[in-house]
C-alpha cells in the first residue's frame, strides 16, 4: 500500500541534488577566492569558477524541467 | 441554501486561506538575502511573489492528492458522498485554527491545519468511510515525518560540504565565503518557487474537490486552469503583502545564519519540496524548511541541539493535525443542523476571522511575531560564534597551562620533600657517627689495646658514608658495614640526635 519506492526516490533526489548544487557552487566560490591570491593564473581560476556556477545553474534548470510534464520534450523524456 | 452560493463561499474561503499561507509562510524565504544585504527589499519581495506565482503552475500532483486521494469524492462504489458544506466546515476549521495559532505565536503548519480540518469535518459529516486512510498515511502523514528529516540530513551534509570545500588557510587575503551571499539570492528564489509548487496546490485541490462534490467537474479530473491561476495569484499576493510586513521588522534583528550555511539549508529545502511535489506528497513547507535550518546548524563547527526548543517545535507540529481536526469536526457537526446550522457556521467563522484580525492589529509587529516558524526553529541549534569558540579555546589553553604549572609545582614539592628527607637522614647519620665515635673513644679509654684512634674511625666512617643500626654500633665501627640504601630510609630522624651528648669540637662536615 505504502509506496516506499517514492520515499527512497525523494530522499535520493534531495541528497544528490542538494549536495551537487552546494558542492559545485562552493567550488566556484573557492576558485573565485583563490583567483585573488598572488602568483595565480587569475583568468584560469575565474573561468573555472564561472564554469562551476554555470554547471550549477544547468543542474537546477534540469531539475525544474524534470518536474514540469509540459517541458519533458525539451530533454527528450 | 443554493449549492452554487455554497461553492462560491468555499472557493472564496479557500483563496483567503491561500492568501494567508503566502502572507505567513512563503514570504520568509526572502528574509535572509534581504538581511545580508544581497538583494534590495523591493526586488526581493517582488521576486518571491513572481516565483510563487510561477511555481503554482509547475505541477498538479499535490492538488490531485488533495482532490481525489485523501477524501472519497462520492457516487462511486464503496465511496462516500462528500458535500460542499462538509468541505466548508473543514476549511473553516483550518482557517480559524491557523489564524488562532498565528495570533498566539504557536508553531503550526498551514498544511496540517488544512488536512486536519478536512479530515475532522469529513469524519463527522460523512462517517469514517469518507477518509481514504491509505492515501492519508502514504501521501500526508509519512511525508510529514520523513521530509523534514530528509531535508535536515541533506542540509547537514551540504553544510559540511560547503565549509569543507571553501576552507582556506587563514592567512589568505580574499574573503573566503563571500560568494555564498550572492548565491542566497538564487537559493531563496528556489525556495519561493518550491513553496508555490506545494502550498498553492493544496488550495487548488480543495477548490477542485468542492467543484467535484457539487457536480461541476467530473470525478478524478485535475484542477481547471482558472483554479490554478486563481490560486497562483492569491498566494503571490499573500507573499507580496507578507513580504512588506517582514521588511518593516527587519531592523529588529535576525538569527545569525551565515551565508554558506543559509545557502546549504535553502538548497536542501528546495530540493526536498520540489522532489516531494513531484511525487504528490502534500507536506508542510514550513516543517521542511525548519528541518533544513536545524540540520544545517548542526553541520556547523561545535554546534549542539537545544532539545527543549526543538521539543517545543515538534510538539506544536504534532498538535496541529488533531487540534484542527477537532475544530473541523465541531464545524461539521453544525452543518448537520441543516440550513440554520450552516448559517451559524459561516457567521461564527467570519466573526472569528475578523476578531482575530482586529486583535492582531493591536499587537505591534515585532521580530517575535513577524518571523515565522522557520526562523524560530533555528533557535533549536546552538552554534558557538567565533568569539565563543575562541573563548572556549582560550579557556582550554589556560586550563592546560594551569595543569602544567600544577604538575611542575607538584614535582618541585616532591623534590623538596626528597631533599628534606635526605637531609634528615644525613643528620641522623651524623648524629650516630658522633655517638659511635664517643662510644669508641670511651671504650679505647677503658681498653688501651684497642688501637683504633678516633680520627681514623672518623675518616673511615666518612669514606663509607654508611649508616649503622643503633643496636650494633660496635660492628659498624669495626667493619664499616655499608648499607647506602638505608641512608634515605624512613627511620625517624629526631630519635637519635636529640638528647644525646654532642661534642662541641666535632669538626665533621658532611657534603
Amino acid at each position: 500500500m505504502i509506496e516506499w519506492i517514492s520515499f527512497v526516490q525523494v530522499a535520493g533526489a534531495t541528497m544528490i541534488s542538494a549536495l551537487l548544487v552546494v558542492g559545485l557552487y562552493g567550488l566556484g566560490v573557492r576558485l573565485q577566492a583563490v583567483a585573488e591570491d598572488q602568483n595565480r593564473n587569475r583568468t584560469l581560476q575565474r573561468a573555472g569558477s564561472w564554469l562551476c556556477f554555470g554547471l550549477c545553474g544547468v543542474l537546477v534548470l534540469f531539475g525544474i524541467i524534470l518536474i514540469i510534464p509540459a517541458l519533458h520534450s525539451i530533454v527528450g523524456l | 441554501m443554493d449549492p452554487l452560493l455554497l461553492v462560491v463561499i468555499v472557493i472564496a474561503l479557500a483563496l483567503f486561506f491561500d492568501f494567508t499561507n503566502g502572507f505567513h509562510d512563503t514570504a520568509n524565504a526572502m528574509a535572509t538575502p534581504i538581511a545580508t544585504g544581497a538583494i534590495k527589499p523591493k526586488t526581493a519581495v517582488a521576486l518571491a511573489a513572481v516565483l510563487n506565482l510561477v511555481g503554482a503552475f509547475l505541477s498538479t500532483e499535490v492538488a490531485k492528492t488533495v482532490s481525489h486521494g485523501i477524501i472519497n469524492e462520492g457516487d462511486g462504489s464503496g465511496s462516500v458522498a462528500i458535500t460542499p458544506s462538509i468541505i466548508l466546515a473543514g476549511l473553516m476549521g483550518a482557517v480559524v485554527w491557523n489564524l488562532l495559532t498565528w495570533l498566539l505565536g504557536l508553531p503550526s503548519s498551514s498544511s496540517h491545519a488544512l488536512f486536519g480540518g478536512l479530515i475532522g469535518a469529513a469524519i463527522v459529516g460523512a462517517g469514517f468511510g469518507a477518509v481514504n486512510y491509505g492515501t492519508l498515511v502514504d501521501k500526508v502523514l509519512l511525508p510529514a515525518l520523513a521530509a523534514p528529516l530528509i531535508a535536515g540530513f541533506a542540509a547537514y551534509l551540504a553544510t559540511k560540504l560547503a565549509y569543507w570545500i571553501t576552507k582556506r588557510p587563514s592567512g589568505s587575503a580574499s574573503p573566503r565565503r563571500g560568494g555564498f551571499r550572492v548565491g542566497q539570492i538564487f537559493s531563496s528564489s528556489l525556495v519561493a518557487l518550491a513553496h508555490g509548487t506545494n502550498d498553492a496546490q493544496k488550495t487548488m485541490g480543495i477548490i477542485t474537490l468542492v467543484l467535484i462534490s457539487a457536480g461541476h467537474q467530473s470525478k478524478g479530473s485535475g484542477p481547471e486552469f482558472w483554479v490554478v491561476a486563481a490560486c497562483a495569484v492569491a498566494i503571490a499576493l499573500g507573499t507580496y503583502t507578507g513580504g512588506w510586513r517582514i521588511i518593516r521588522t527587519m531592523g529588529t534583528g535576525l538569527t545569525d545564519v551565515k551565508p554558506a550555511q543559509g545557502f546549504a539549508a535553502e538548497v536542501s529545502t528546495a530540493s526536498a519540496i520540489l522532489a516531494s511535489s513531484h511525487m504528490g506528497f502534500a507536506l508542510s513547507t514550513t516543517q521542511v524548511a525548519s528541518g533544513s535550518v536545524i540540520g544545517s546548524g548542526l553541520g556547523r563547527k561545535g554546534a549542539g541541539v537545544r532539545w527543549r526548543t526543538a521539543g517545543k517545535i515538534a510538539t506544536g507540529w504534532l498538535f496541529t493535525l488533531p487540534a484542527s481536526a477537532a475544530v473541523g469536526a465541531i464545524a461539521a457537526a453544525l452543518t448537520h443542523l441543516g440550513l440554520p446550522g450552516l448559517i451559524v457556521l459561516i457567521v461564527l467563522g467570519l466573526t472569528a476571522i475578523t476578531g482575530i484580525f482586529v486583535l492582531s492589529q493591536r499587537q505591534s509587529v515585532t521580530h517575535d511575531n513577524a518571523m515565522a516558524d522557520v526562523e524560530a526553529s533555528s533557535a533549536a541549534v546552538h552554534i558557538p560564534s567565533k568569539k565563543e569558540r575562541r573563548a572556549a579555546g582560550r579557556q582550554a589553553r589556560e586550563a592546560a597551562s594551569q595543569a602544567r604549572k600544577a604538575r611542575k609545582a607538584a614535582d618541585e614539592a616532591a623534590k623538596q620533600a626528597k631533599e628534606a628527607k635526605h637531609q634528615a637522614a644525613t643528620e641522623l647519620r651524623d648524629a650516630r657517627r658522633r655517638l659511635d665515635r664517643d662510644d669508641a673513644a670511651t671504650r679505647s679509654l677503658r681498653t688501651p689495646s684497642a688501637a683504633t684512634p678516633a680520627d681514623t674511625l672518623d675518616a673511615a666512617a666518612d669514606a663509607g658514608s654508611g649508616v649503622s643500626e643503633p643496636s650494633d654500633v660496635e660492628r659498624a665501627a669495626d667493619s664499616r658495614a655499608v648499607e647506602p640504601s638505608n641512608a634515605g630510609g624512613s627511620r625517624t630522624a629526631p630519635a637519635a640526635p636529640e638528647g644525646q651528648h654532642r661534642p662541641e669540637s666535632n669538626p665533621t662536615q658532611e657534603r
